[in-house]
């Protein structure tokens, strides 16, 4: 993976909802490696579906036109699952039949063998200083170690961009700040290109990119 | 071209599912209603005539068997819900309800006729119960006029064998309720539990049961197995005449029989909407009741003081429950002591002497029957599993993917609705009275081919599993949290890995539980197997029931026993199942990959102080 090269463009994105309202017109940006953009906008407005849209999850009660594209390849036609784009989502969604290591396991690549995939996961818990969980099944810790497994687990699989939906909106405001820096520093150390979208101020980093609703 | 043949894929599978699940009802309703107004080519009857309805209305004891029927459905139904909502407003939120819970569960599993069958051995003039009023009373306790006539053996059997349903079908819903700061909040304006059970939860209960009254209600109208066991036999009760006359040879009464069967269809189309008009007068026409402020029910104050004693002193949803538990162990106690009992004379209270030579004896034609009555449930339960996966994972198409969960709201917003197959159409085999149902399948399996009988049997017992398993697992289908497969999906994963390793795993507790209900709805079956099978395929149903009617009661029990017992072994290792699968929370052996985790965790140690070394 060449992280250093990894951009993510979206131009001429329109969103429009089910009865022909316009929520997002001609919308262009371009997100560069390590660069966080965020939108900041009321409930309800399509923040998320236009995270969704980025990620290529249908979306049946909206269209979407415009091109968005990873690294200079257009990713219109590409399926979800071959995007190569992580999303964070507001709750951790750590699949509750697997433990920790397991979950991290899950997102490994295909490439990687199966008798290498525990160790891998393991070492990826051993970095964050999270090991002592490696056993434990998801409903056993707490909500900011289940954030900090899930982030591991999307930058486990590798993207190229990552979306991140309100992913501190449900921790409390000492977790909150802890959390925020350490994905932060994630997204750094990784070199990639971030759209996160936000209602809080406080979760935008420092010179950093912001659009507010309308767009 | 991957797209088109996932797409034709999609469309074969999905021809298939209304092929075997809803095909039978075209040639079912055609060929009933032909067979009543007289066109019956195998009879090579062409011509349209009402001489059936004429020769059903004129026959001696029409009204009363008819009248019979409709008291036991009505009758039953509106006690087993009356019983059912007293047990859950008394218990659900008492520590003892999970035991409850675990206590009802084995009771669902078992047969109707099985039930039916232990229920005569106590409540017959010469039961258990007789047996031990006589002795320790000097008094008869039953006798034929009391239990018989009046329906009143089939009528308590069936109220207790449906009460354990309604209160496992309430169990998903009540936690839908918000049950908890319902009742507080009632209790905080000054109602106490008893009243906001009624003024506040009865109200939102009811509707939401409607289904689940209506099959009760219309299993109870059609019912032919337990009343030939337990039924009043002259006259008998409707379907069971109609059901003798199908059975007899002399073909004239084919006609009769086919015009009987449309017959009960109309009656129990009144009753359904019996049901409904009931529900909406209750709970949306005359609602003042739910926001008067009256904190009594003004029935209780008119009722004789002995009713008044009566519901002061002993409560209805502990009396229930008392009586569901009693007279099934009592039944399932009763069932095992006969199978073993040499000599049993009345009035002794247990046997005199005990064999086992009748289980020796009846083994070696056990065998070949239970052999037929597994692979009929496995392959039908599988089956239609398969056929309702394909039907759930369509619907979840047609509903889209934007929504988290599917629920009420979704559904109405969403824009694809028309093209769900409608709930009305795929619980039509639970509401409908079979024995009409059968009727018009009975004629489609003769034209087709008629020496496939074990294959008619298959598609019948398929038909009728098909509901209860798309029922079991429609909720658990709902409530997964789509958010997974977009996680899934996110991190590179292909759909059908993501299907099989991340959705299938947390659903394998619900889709082994239905399973396990197929299985018992299969094994339970008597007319489908009887009537398709043209008396060809025996199974342990077919021949408790044939053995019902003879008098050597210790044959009656092995196989009654035996009818109640495979079911439950089903029900057994689908719990077992169920606990060791799904989300890990709920499992309760957990830890089995903590040994080989330490191994690991010291190959990362090394690992990690090898990356070390050479930074």
């Amino acid at each position: 993976m060449k992280h250093n090269m990894n951009n993510l463009t979206i131009t001429n994105l329109n969103l429009q909802d089910k009865h022909g309202k316009k929520l997002i017109s001609n919308l262009n940006v371009e997100i560069k490696a390590g660069e966080v953009l965020s939108l900041m906008g009321p409930s309800g407005c399509g923040k998320s579906t236009l995270l969704h849209a980025i990620a290529g999850h249908p979306l049946n009660d909206f269209s979407v036109t415009g091109d968005v594209s990873l690294n200079g390849k257009s990713l219109n036609s590409t399926p979800v699952e071959e995007r190569n784009i992580g999303f964070l989502f507001q709750d951790d969604l750590l699949f509750p039949h697997l433990n920790v290591w397991q979950n991290l396991a899950f997102s490994l690549p295909d490439s990687v063998k199966k008798k290498d995939r525990k160790e891998q996961a393991l070492l990826a818990l051993k970095q964050q200083n999270l090991i002592d969980l490696a056993d434990k099944n998801p409903s056993q810790i707490s909500g900011g170690q289940r954030a900090r497994i899930s982030m591991i687990r999307m930058l486990l699989a590798k993207p190229c961009a990552v979306l991140l939906d309100e992913p501190f909106n449900k921790l409390d405001q000492q977790l909150r700040q802890e959390f925020r820096q350490w994905v932060f520093d994630l997204i750094k150390q990784n070199s990639l290109p971030v759209l996160m979208v936000t209602h809080d101020q406080e979760d935008i980093p420092l010179n950093s990119q912001t659009i507010i609703w309308p767009v | 071209m991957k797209n088109f043949l996932l797409s034709l894929i999609k469309a074969t599978l999905l021809t298939v599912v209304l092929l075997i699940s809803f095909l039978p009802m075209v040639p079912g309703l055609a060929g009933l209603i032909s067979a009543a107004f007289g066109i019956n080519p195998l009879l090579e009857q062409f011509q349209w005539t009402f001489s059936g309805f004429i020769q059903l209305f004129q026959f001696p004891g029409i009204g009363q068997s008819i009248f019979m029927a409709v008291n036991v459905s009505i009758v039953s139904t509106f006690l087993a819900v009356f019983i059912s909502f007293s047990i859950l407003k008394h218990w659900y939120q008492s520590a003892h309800w999970q035991k409850i819970e675990n206590a009802i569960a084995p009771i669902l599993a078992l047969p109707h006729v099985a039930f039916a069958i232990g229920f005569a051995f106590l409540f017959t003039p010469s039961g258990f119960l007789s047996r031990l009023s006589s002795q320790l009373l000097d008094i008869v306790l039953f006798n034929d006029i009391q239990v018989v006539k009046h329906q009143l053996g089939l009528i308590i059997a069936l109220t207790i064998k449906e009460i354990p349903f309604i209160l496992f079908m309430s169990i998903a819903l009540l936690k839908q309720l918000n049950l908890k700061q319902s009742i507080q909040c009632a209790q905080s304006l000054g109602f106490n539990q008893h009243q906001a059970w009624f003024k506040v939860i009865f109200p939102q209960w009811l509707p939401k049961m409607r289904f689940a009254i209506i099959a009760i209600m219309a299993y109870s109208l059609s019912v032919v197995d337990m009343s030939l066991v337990i039924g009043p036999s002259i006259p008998s009760t409707f379907p069971v005449m109609l059901w003798s006359w199908l059975s007899e040879t002399d073909l004239s009464r084919h006609l009769m029989a086919a015009s009987g069967a449309l017959l009960l269809v109309f009656i129990c189309i009144v009753l359904v909407y019996l049901v409904i008009f009931i529900e909406w007068y209750v709970v949306t026409k005359c609602k003042n009741w739910q926001f008067s402020g009256r904190k009594s029910i003004k029935l209780f104050d008119v009722l004789p003081t002995i009713f008044k004693h009566f519901s002061k002193n002993i409560k209805l949803g502990t009396f229930g429950l008392v009586t569901v538990l009693i007279v099934t162990s009592l039944s399932f106690l009763m069932m095992i002591v006969w199978s073993f009992a040499k000599r049993w004379s009345y009035p002794n209270i247990l046997p005199s002497s005990w064999s086992s030579q009748f289980w020796k004896n009846e083994l070696p034609y056990l065998f070949e029957t239970f052999l037929t009555s597994i692979s009929l449930a496995l392959l039908s339960a599988g089956i239609a599993l398969l056929l309702v996966l394909v039907l759930l994972e369509f619907n979840n198409r047609v509903i889209g993917k934007k929504t988290n969960t599917i629920n009420k709201n979704t559904l109405k917003n969403n824009k694809h609705k028309h093209l769900l197959i409608p709930m009305i159409l795929i619980v039509t085999p639970i509401i409908a009275p079979q024995l009409s149902i059968l009727f018009g399948m009975q004629l489609a399996s003769i034209y087709l081919g008629e020496n496939n009988f074990y294959l008619w049997v298959l598609w019948s017992h398929v038909f009728f599993v098909f509901p209860y398993i798309y029922l079991s697992l429609d909720g658990p289908w709902r409530s997964y949290d789509r958010r997974f497969n977009k996680v899934g999906l996110s991190l590179g994963k292909s759909p059908l890995k993501v299907w099989w390793t991340i959705k299938m795993p947390q659903l394998i507790p619900a889709i082994s539980i239905a399973m396990a209900v197929g299985i018992s709805v299969s094994l339970a079956q008597f007319l489908p197997t009887l009537m398709l099978g043209a008396g060809r395929i025996s199974t342990i149903t077919t021949e408790a029931v044939a053995l019902s009617s003879g008098q050597d009661r210790r044959i009656m029990a092995i196989y009654a026993l035996l009818q109640t017992i495979t079911p439950l072994i089903f029900f057994a290792l689908a719990i077992f199942i169920a606990k060791r699968s799904g989300p890990l929370e709920n499992r309760k052996a957990f830890l089995i990959f903590s040994n080989s985790t330490q191994k690991a965790e010291k190959n990362i140690s090394k690992q990690a102080s090898t990356i070390r070394h050479l930074q």
